[in-house]
């Protein structure tokens, strides 16, 4: 009885209990990544497709991986971490930054890339802006950030008093508040700033940009890939994938195209060495 | 990129922000209506269960309650679908404030109405049904079509649960090619044109219903 008892709990826990991540997707052959429409980390073209470093990193690895049908999803930045521990999708592929704070709440593969900061200015950087520093000495001056970025931390960590930063929820928020004399600088990664400056006439990359330093230590931000807890063969898979894959000349041909290259290869960083606090 | 491109790019969201529309308006009505009498129900668990409802949905931001259904109901093991959790919320949201016009609308009807039903011997059932609602639906549809046109605009919230709505297309446009002045100004001509095609069903379902009357409005 005892016996017959046992093996139906072990038989309703066994069928209740949920497979993990990269079972359910090698099985069903499809998963889904989560993009913040930041050009080039992550984001969706005109006709939907999936565009940027991440995406196309990730749909390679999971073709090799064998999940060749993914479904890519567009959110804002600060809902990536939300969407994906509520299983609203799998892959943060948006190249979001490994920082202690984030590994606290999800899994990060090992960098693709690594990236210094920008500021994006009016045309002709009138504030003669090229550092975090000037912005904290010019007290009159305000600087956007993305909500959910790390630049927000960055600007309180460098010293600028948190009246003058301004938030905003995306880019394009960000390049209006900059034509509207709303913000004096927007910061992000140079390569995002150095695209929108592309695009639009009436900002700039602001040239020479001198690296950021917070308590002595030059900040560089590192991206990877998002996933969640509990999702750790998901992610070792992943890994796996990208060791031999980051720095090859398929990888360079892969990311070239958006900006990326050698001088963006992370070295051999870890996530875990990302993580310590 | 060229206007023609972007207005055919916003059209598809407006698709979407149409069919979100066309779900939510049943549910909320739905969710109106029985909320609004059972707050005039005899019965006190019935009125208690209303008020909650009403006083939760109207006290609480939508955006935060979609935000809750999307985000944080995983987490208790119910997953809905991002269109249904958009659904849901929206119908749920505005049908609080729905069920408060209807409570209104029929608590408005002269006493009198009631006072000659009672004295031909009408029951209370057909005292609500026969004379009270025809004429109280009249007063109902001005603030119906107000509650309308809001539920419109509300789903623009839609957006921020990956639902490739109008305002999520507008966002992305402008995301990929920065021409804001233009994408903002079509999305708002969008909206404008979609509410205005709410308002003129809601005036037309206000005439009829107004026909006769004298008679009540459902003969």
């Amino acid at each position: 009885m005892l016996r017959f008892a046992t093996l139906l709990l072990a038989a309703v826990v066994a069928t209740v209990a949920p497979a993990d991540t990269l079972d359910q997707a090698q099985q069903s052959g499809t998963i889904t990544l989560a993009v913040a429409n930041e050009i080039p980390y992550g984001y969706l073209s005109a006709e939907g497709e999936p565009r940027g470093e991440a995406p196309a990193i990730a749909l390679q690895t999971l073709k090799a991986l064998g999940i060749d049908r993914v479904e890519v999803l567009v959110t804002e930045f600060g809902a990536l971490i939300p969407g994906l521990k509520a299983g609203r999708f799998d892959v943060i592929a948006a190249g979001m930054y490994i920082t202690p704070k984030r590994c606290r709440q999800i899994l990060f593969s090992n960098p693709t890339y690594r990236i210094g900061e920008g500021f994006l200015v009016p045309s002709g950087n009138p504030h003669a802006l090229h550092g975090y520093a000037d912005i904290k000495d010019k007290p009159a001056l305000k600087l956007g950030v993305m909500a959910g970025a790390v630049e927000f931390g960055y600007a309180r960590d460098f010293g600028i008093p948190l009246d003058r930063v301004v938030t905003l929820p995306d880019y394009p928020s960000g390049v209006a508040a900059l034509k509207t004399g709303r913000i004096d600088a927007l910061a992000g990664t140079v390569l995002t700033m150095a695209e929108l400056g592309r695009k639009e006439r009436a900002v700039e990359l602001a040239q020479p940009f001198t690296k950021l330093v917070i308590d002595g230590k030059p900040v560089d931000g590192y991206g990877g890939f998002g996933f969640r807890p509990g999702d750790e063969r998901l992610r070792d898979a992943f890994n796996a994938q990208l060791a031999g894959f980051i720095g090859s000349a398929d990888h360079l041909a892969l990311v070239e195209p958006y900006g990326f290259g050698r001088h963006t290869l992370p070295g051999a960083v870890s996530a875990a060495q990302l993580c310590q606090p | 990129m060229p206007l023609e491109t972007l207005i055919r790019g916003l059209l598809d969201g407006a698709l979407t922000t149409v069919a979100v529309l066309l779900l939510a308006l049943p549910l909320a009505t739905t969710l109106a209506f029985t909320a609004g009498l059972m707050r005039l129900s005899r019965y006190p668990p019935l009125r208690w269960l209303a008020v909650v409802y009403v006083e939760f949905f109207r006290g609480t931001s939508a955006l935060i309650q979609l935000y809750w259904i999307y985000f944080v109901l995983p987490f208790f093991g119910l997953r809905i679908e991002a269109l249904s959790a958009g659904v849901l919320a929206l119908g749920l949201n505005i049908g609080a404030y729905g069920a408060e016009v209807v409570r209104g609308a029929v608590l408005a009807v002269e006493r009198g109405q009631t006072e000659a039903a009672i004295a031909l011997n009408f029951s209370p059932r057909q005292r609500l049904w026969r004379i009270l609602m025809p004429q109280a639906l009249v007063a109902m549809m001005p603030p119906f079509g107000n509650l309308a046109i809001e539920l419109l605009k509300a789903t623009a919230l839609v957006s921020l649960i990956t639902i490739a709505d109008l305002t999520y297309r507008a966002k992305s446009l402008a995301d990929m090619t920065l021409q804001v002045e233009q994408i903002f100004g079509l999305v708002l001509l969008f909206y404008f044109v979609m509410a205005q095609l709410l308002a003129l069903a809601t005036r037309a379902l206000e005439r009829r219903l107004g026909r006769n009357m004298e008679r009540g409005g459902l003969s």
